[in-house]
């Protein structure tokens, strides 16, 4: 999953990078409202973390700009102003969730986790697919009750597909989604990581779809 | 008053004032004396063409006819000296008119030889026509006419003719009238000037002592401002006092939010130096112990709770104290109600509680600020979607009507609810009564005290579905 972080004080950007990558986030950041603008708009990302008070562009606009283009990306706001005056302006502006500062890391991760999983349509905290389950909360896949250890490339990997039932994920929507903008792109790499998958799930479980990509197949 | 630069003249009320003033008294003032000279014209006028008209039938009483039918008027028997001085100023003359036209057919002696010219009308028998003219050495004369008819057959003979007509004139020098409507018309117009003059003086005496007291308030002002005196002293004409006891409640008011924010300024600072000594004694004791390094991460964590706690509850009794007076503020309910929605529903997405507004009338209105109405009820809401179980539900109704009405918000939820004898506490500022659910325990208090200052209450009940039903009253507009 790849996130877009737009922060502009750079130690809660940092920690906050931090917290996103130990929780398996790709995550590109941006410390200006107008970067983080052309980068939501241009690239692809599951989820937005966005600070309302930013320079050159503040936070509202870069919403109100971004759903004006059509741009659907969840978005969770954060801000230092909690008054609930703040809160309406920012959901009607087109934010998903709201996070007044301070908060605990664990906090927003729990509200992030859960806007992704909501902007697929799933309701559950429990990704399901036969026999396998990735409980986002705990970011631990489990095969039949018992734990299934994977690096953090091959949980990123899974977890995309798995928040994707069913759909036909291509090479490059996966490389979009699965490294932040500065990482070295190879779509080898990508072919790498599910064979590695695939030797530790069973058999079928990832179908590869000649031309288009991979996907997921859930059992009858 | 000062007048800078940039001051338009027209900003100034003593011009104002003047100017409309000084402009109807000079448009009365001409208006009189236009009305009054042609008054006396017209009166002069009509005097001496009555006069004329009586020297008209003086002569028409002594004309006659000879024989041949010629007019005769016999000058000795015409009393008035002037018909016979030349160029007297007052003339007679008898036009022969009809079959036989002759100007001048018979004169006074006063015209000598010259002939008076009359404009050519049609005069019905023993009608008087008055005429305006110039005489022959250019001075005005007024005229005054009338035909006479005689009938030829009378005496039986002559030459024949029937009926011939007569003009009579009779024409006076107006010079002299003239010159006494001259004379009127400048003392009229040396009077009006004058009176012009004093009512100018008056009036600016009237501005001068009208707009003393503004003169006063303003130094009064100045010495408030530069701290000498602490509001307006003295007293004021009825009309500006109203003005001066609003401008001291001003002060009043601006003293006392001045004082709160001191007070408060002065409590938070207070406030939070408490956690940041702990954490400096902390701190201390880590650098010469290092091995303590999670007991002074817990306590910095504990401490900076406290800390934010601290400063919440102070920036929400700031935004209270701000939102005091507004008078006249209407802010409808049901937009506010809706928008907090929105959020809630969001916010509380992952508990999949029902948030249900009931229908409410959409002219039930708030009388204050609208960030108050959505910090109570986002509160109270907040406060409601957590502790639910499946549904929360708002409605609200206007008690009474027009100024002077109460606003009713109930809030509903289905979940545990509070028991009687601990809703007094909850409401308490910091207590909270359940540790695990999130919050700063300060949601409750923050409500209470802005729908104190509003003279508002708020009343915990038990909701027909089980849990806790919240009543908050308000002032409604």
């Amino acid at each position: 999953m790849r996130v877009l972080l737009v922060e502009d004080d750079p130690t809660l950007r940092a920690q906050l990078r931090a917290g996103l990558q130990e929780a398996g986030y790709a995550v590109d950041e941006a410390d200006n409202g107008r970067d983080g603008h052309h980068l939501g708009a241009s690239e692809a990302f599951d989820a937005v973390i966005l600070d309302l008070g930013l320079p050159v562009l503040d936070g509202i606009s870069v919403l109100k700009r971004w759903r004006e283009a059509g741009v659907t990306l969840p978005v969770l706001i954060l801000t230092a102003r909690d008054s609930w005056h703040e809160k309406v302006t920012g959901i009607d502006a087109g934010a998903d969730d709201y996070l007044a500062k301070p908060f605990h890391m664990e906090e927003l991760l729990a509200r992030v986790r859960a806007l992704i999983r909501r902007a697929q349509g799933l309701a559950s905290p429990l990704l399901q697919c036969g026999a396998l389950t990735l409980d986002t909360r705990s970011s631990r896949v489990t095969l039949n009750g018992q734990l299934v250890t994977l690096t953090s490339h091959e949980f990123r990997l899974l977890s995309y597909l798995m928040h994707r039932p069913g759909s036909v994920v291509s090479r490059t929507e996966l490389t979009e989604h699965l490294y932040a903008q500065d990482f070295d792109r190879d779509s080898n790499t990508i072919e790498v990581f599910v064979g590695r998958l695939r030797r530790k799930l069973p058999e079928a479980t990832i179908e590869t779809v000649r031309g288009m990509g991979y996907r997921l197949v859930m059992p009858p | 008053m000062k007048h800078g630069a940039g001051r338009h003249w027209t900003r100034s009320l003593r011009f104002r004032l003047l100017a409309a003033t000084l402009a109807a008294l000079a448009v009365a003032l001409v208006l009189a004396g236009l009305l009054l000279s042609s008054l006396f014209r017209d009166h002069v006028m009509r005097q001496f063409s009555q006069a004329l008209t009586a020297q008209l039938d003086q002569i028409t009483a002594r004309l006659e006819f000879d024989a041949a039918g010629q007019p005769q008027i016999d000058p000795q028997t015409l009393s008035d000296p002037r018909w016979s001085r030349p160029y007297s100023g007052l003339y007679w003359q008898v036009d022969g008119e009809g079959p036989v036209q002759q100007r001048g057919a018979l004169r006074s002696r006063s015209l000598w030889d010259a002939v008076l010219a009359l404009p050519t009308d049609v005069l019905a028998d023993g009608v008087v026509h008055v005429h305006e003219s110039t005489g022959s050495d250019g001075a005005a004369l007024l005229l005054v006419e009338r035909s006479v008819k005689r009938d030829n057959s009378a005496d039986g003979g002559g030459n024949g003719a029937v009926g011939t007509s007569w003009r009579l004139i009779v024409a006076a020098d107006l010079r002299e009238t003239v010159a006494a409507v001259e004379r009127f018309n400048g003392v009229l117009a040396a009077s009006l000037a004058t009176l012009f003059v004093l009512l100018c003086a008056a009036a600016l005496a009237q501005v001068a002592i009208g707009l003393a007291p503004l003169r006063t308030l303003q130094r009064t002002l100045a010495g408030v401002r530069a701290g000498t005196s602490p509001k307006l002293d003295g007293r004021f004409p009825s009309e500006v006092q109203p003005l001066v006891d609003d401008f001291n409640a001003v002060l009043d008011r601006n003293a006392e939010v001045v004082a709160r924010a001191r007070t408060q300024a002065g409590n938070l600072a207070h406030a939070i130096k408490t956690p940041l000594a702990a954490m400096s004694q902390a701190a201390a004791v880590a650098l010469q112990r290092p091995e303590t390094g999670t007991d002074l991460a817990a306590l910095v964590e504990e401490q900076v709770g406290v800390a934010r706690r601290h400063v919440d509850w102070h920036l929400a009794s700031a935004r209270a104290a701000a939102a005091q007076g507004v008078p006249g503020a209407r802010v409808p309910v049901q937009p506010v109600i809706h928008g907090l929605l929105r959020v809630l529903e969001r916010v509380h997405a992952e508990r999949g509680v029902a948030l249900r507004c009931l229908p409410m009338a959409p002219d039930i209105a708030f009388a204050g600020e609208v960030q108050d109405l959505q910090e109570v009820l986002g509160n109270l809401l907040d406060n409601a979607c957590k502790w639910a179980r499946q549904e929360v539900q708002v409605s609200a109704a206007s008690l009474g009507a027009g100024p002077g009405s109460r606003l009713q918000v109930v809030i509903d939820d289905d979940g545990p609810g509070i028991a009687p004898d601990r809703r007094d506490g909850v409401m308490a500022r910091g207590a909270r009564l359940d540790e695990s659910v999130p919050g700063s325990g300060l949601g409750l208090a923050i409500v209470n005290e802005l729908v104190g200052l509003y003279g508002g209450s708020v009343r915990l009940q038990a909701a027909p579905t089980g849990g806790l039903r919240v009543e908050v009253e308000l002032p409604g507009a």
